[in-house]
């Protein structure tokens, strides 16, 4: 059992953690950058340790300082939810050799899976469908060029050490080859300190249908099905559900799919909470891709289908608490979708959008479950991920929980920072997302609607609104720093004062 | 009370007492009739036009959202406004002041020029969206205070127009 948890994270997920500790009566211990002392997580946590200055190399990537204030609070285990250190071999290493607790799978585990080509090879040898192409980092241009050509192209550059899309590069021709492969190399170099890239067979318009696995420390393994995150925006994912639309004509495929993970997951001595990504193409070919030796974002998909909560299991397994959970006691019911809110504006090429959120409603009512690390007031600090939070709805059928999602987004309201909510209204709405014809390239083939003019009684609305807040009293004046005033106001002042 | 507004780049001319409004938009589209806003909170407001609720944020600067779009929004010229009096008072001089922080893309008219009312006068962009600053009232440009390029804080005045 344990006592008390250093939550190695920040933003949504730390908070989500911080929930299932309180759950399990185990005292929480929040970290934070100087751009978050005044974070959710940590107004949430039971304690709270500083780290260091706002960039992550200096705060959240700090093996030493996070260490240092599980020891300083007494903290028997460590989350590192998903992100900074959680796929760090190192980090899960050093925990153990601090006699922490690393809520996570083996270091050895992460390191067989960790490395994208490493991983490939464990699948190989597990029998397991892969995409075919290169198991080793690619040197030579001229050693890529002969792969690639036997490959036949498209291909696909990349990064051994990857995740999220950095270090990606679709290569349609061998004359683009060396410059996508200098590129590739030197993005993943910034984004992961490692420049190994790797060329594989570009699967057209393939799903991206990952299988979520939960194995013991002591030999038993289940999966919890998958979650299809086909809609992808350049490789990061937006929209996550579950069960995936194909599985409701071919559920024979969970079933196949989920034997491949397992295989593999077990080859690799796996234990934890993981997950295995597989492409899967139009023929219901699936492939292995990469393995996941975390928790994911879109875990609560899952959790909202099937019942069982992830991050409970994570905890007792790491405390070396058997999984008392079977196989064929695992049921799916109903349907549940995930959208990510992310600070970034949809109608100006997704431009980041931090900032102070100067007004937030956010959704709730039936089947609406939200996981959220923003608050009103909160200022999302410009180092991070744009995340915002993650708006999961679930109902009996596909078609409900699309209208309910719907339902949900009408009701969150966030001023202040621009944010993605209105264009998932209009990605639900579509005619592919609602028959579930899904791949990756469906967002490179989505157009959005062009902004109609509002009608005139809208448009009144506005500016009754506009008109009417301008001529409220000014709130008292607090320092020259605070903005609780309107800017209509300040206008007017600046008029005045002249 | 009327005033001068800007909604998403269109000008219109509102006018509103607690119970009646006309909105009239710059190209001729005009609606009126009986309206009820209660503020909810901080910012949200629920508006009644006709029967018909929208849901309205003012949250940030320069920005109104209703039910869930966001639209940019200034206002001119709000005659009610405390001390308003004490200077400017009539016809007199108006300044046209930046509503949100930005950059100066273009400047429409020249120092001296004579204006119409609701004559596009200076485009400001911020956050990559522009928006064009409309002349309150017929006159003359007296001073052109900015030049192109210029990066303008909120409040700032960018022209005088006599």
């Amino acid at each position: 059992m344990l006592r008390k948890v250093l939550v190695a994270n920040r933003g949504e997920i730390a908070v989500r953690i911080i929930r299932a500790l309180r759950e399990a009566g185990i005292a929480s211990v929040a970290v934070y950058s100087d751009a978050d002392r005044a974070s959710l997580a940590v107004k949430m946590a039971d304690e709270a340790a500083h780290l260091g200055p706002a960039p992550s190399s200096e705060s959240y990537l700090r093996i030493d300082r996070i260490l240092d204030a599980a020891r300083q609070h007494g903290a028997d285990a460590i989350h590192p939810g998903y992100g900074f250190l959680s796929e760090n071999a190192d980090f899960a290493e050093a925990c153990a050799d601090a006699g922490i607790v690393f809520i996570g799978p083996p270091a050895a585990s992460i390191r067989a899976m960790g490395s994208k080509t490493s991983a490939r090879k464990a699948a190989i040898a597990a029998g397991a469908p892969v995409v075919p192409g290169t198991e080793q980092a690619l040197r030579e241009i001229s050693t890529a060029k002969r792969i690639a050509r036997e490959l036949g192209y498209p291909v696909l550059l990349k990064a051994a050490a990857g995740g999220g899309g950095k270090g990606m590069r679709q290569v349609d021709r061998e004359e683009d080859l060396e410059s996508a492969l200098r590129d590739a190399s030197s993005e993943a170099l910034r984004a992961f300190r490692n420049d190994e890239v790797y060329v594989e067979k570009l699967v057209i318009e393939p799903r991206h249908i990952e299988i979520q696995v939960l194995g013991d420390h002591h030999g038993h393994m289940i999966h919890l099905g998958e979650r299809e995150c086909s809609i992808q925006r350049r490789h990061q994912k937006v929209i996550e559900e579950c069960p995936s639309p194909v599985m409701r004509d071919h559920p024979e495929l969970r079933e196949k799919m989920g034997e491949a993970a397992l295989k593999i997951a077990r080859a690799a001595g796996y234990a934890n909470a993981g997950t295995l990504e597989f492409l899967v193409d139009r023929d219901r070919n699936f492939y292995f891709l990469e393995m996941n030796t975390r928790l994911q974002v879109e875990h609560p998909v899952t959790e909202l289908a099937t019942g069982v909560d992830l991050v409970q299991w994570q905890l007792r397994i790491a405390a070396g608490e058997p999984l008392t959970l079977e196989q064929d006691a695992v049921h799916w019911s109903g349907s549940a979708i995930e959208c990510r809110v992310y600070a970034e504006d949809p109608d100006h090429q997704f431009m980041p959008s931090p900032g102070k959120i100067t007004h937030l409603e956010q959704p709730s009512g039936p089947g609406v479950r939200l996981d959220s690390g923003v608050y009103q007031g909160w200022n999302v600090p410009l180092e991070y991920d744009p995340m915002l939070a993650k708006v999961a709805a679930w109902a009996p059928t596909r078609e409900l929980a699309t209208e309910r999602m719907r339902r949900a987004l009408r009701e969150f309201v966030v001023a202040g920072i621009r944010t993605n909510i209105a264009w998932f209204d209009e990605i639900l709405s579509s005619p592919d997302f609602r028959s579930g014809a899904l791949s990756t390239a469906f967002l490179d083939r989505f157009e959005r609607a062009a902004r109609e003019a509002p009608d005139l009684e809208t448009e009144a609305a506005a500016a009754l609104v506009a008109a009417m807040s301008s001529m409220k009293p000014a709130a008292p004046l607090k320092g020259a720093g605070t903005r609780a005033r309107s800017m209509w106001l300040d206008a007017g002042r600046a008029e005045i004062l002249r | 009370m009327k005033v001068e507004v800007v909604i998403d780049g269109r000008a219109a001319r509102l006018e509103f007492d607690p119970g009646r409004f006309r909105y009239q938009r710059e190209d001729g589209g005009v609606i009126e009739g009986e309206h009820s806003v209660v503020q909810l909170n901080s910012g949200a407001y629920s508006v009644l036009i006709g029967g018909r609720n929208y849901a309205v944020v003012a949250g940030a600067p320069g920005e109104v959202i209703v039910n869930g779009r966001v639209f940019t929004a200034a206002v001119f010229d709000p005659r009610g406004m405390r001390g308003r009096q004490s200077k400017d008072a009539g016809e007199g001089r108006r300044n046209i002041v930046a509503m949100m922080p930005g950059k100066v893309v273009r400047i429409l008219v020249a120092d001296g020029a004579a204006v119409e009312a609701g004559q596009g006068l200076i485009v400001v962009e911020a956050m990559k969206m522009q928006n064009e600053m409309k002349s309150p009232k017929a006159g003359r440009v007296v001073e052109v205070k900015v030049s192109e390029d210029a990066t303008v804080a909120a409040g700032d005045v960018l022209m005088v127009i006599e």
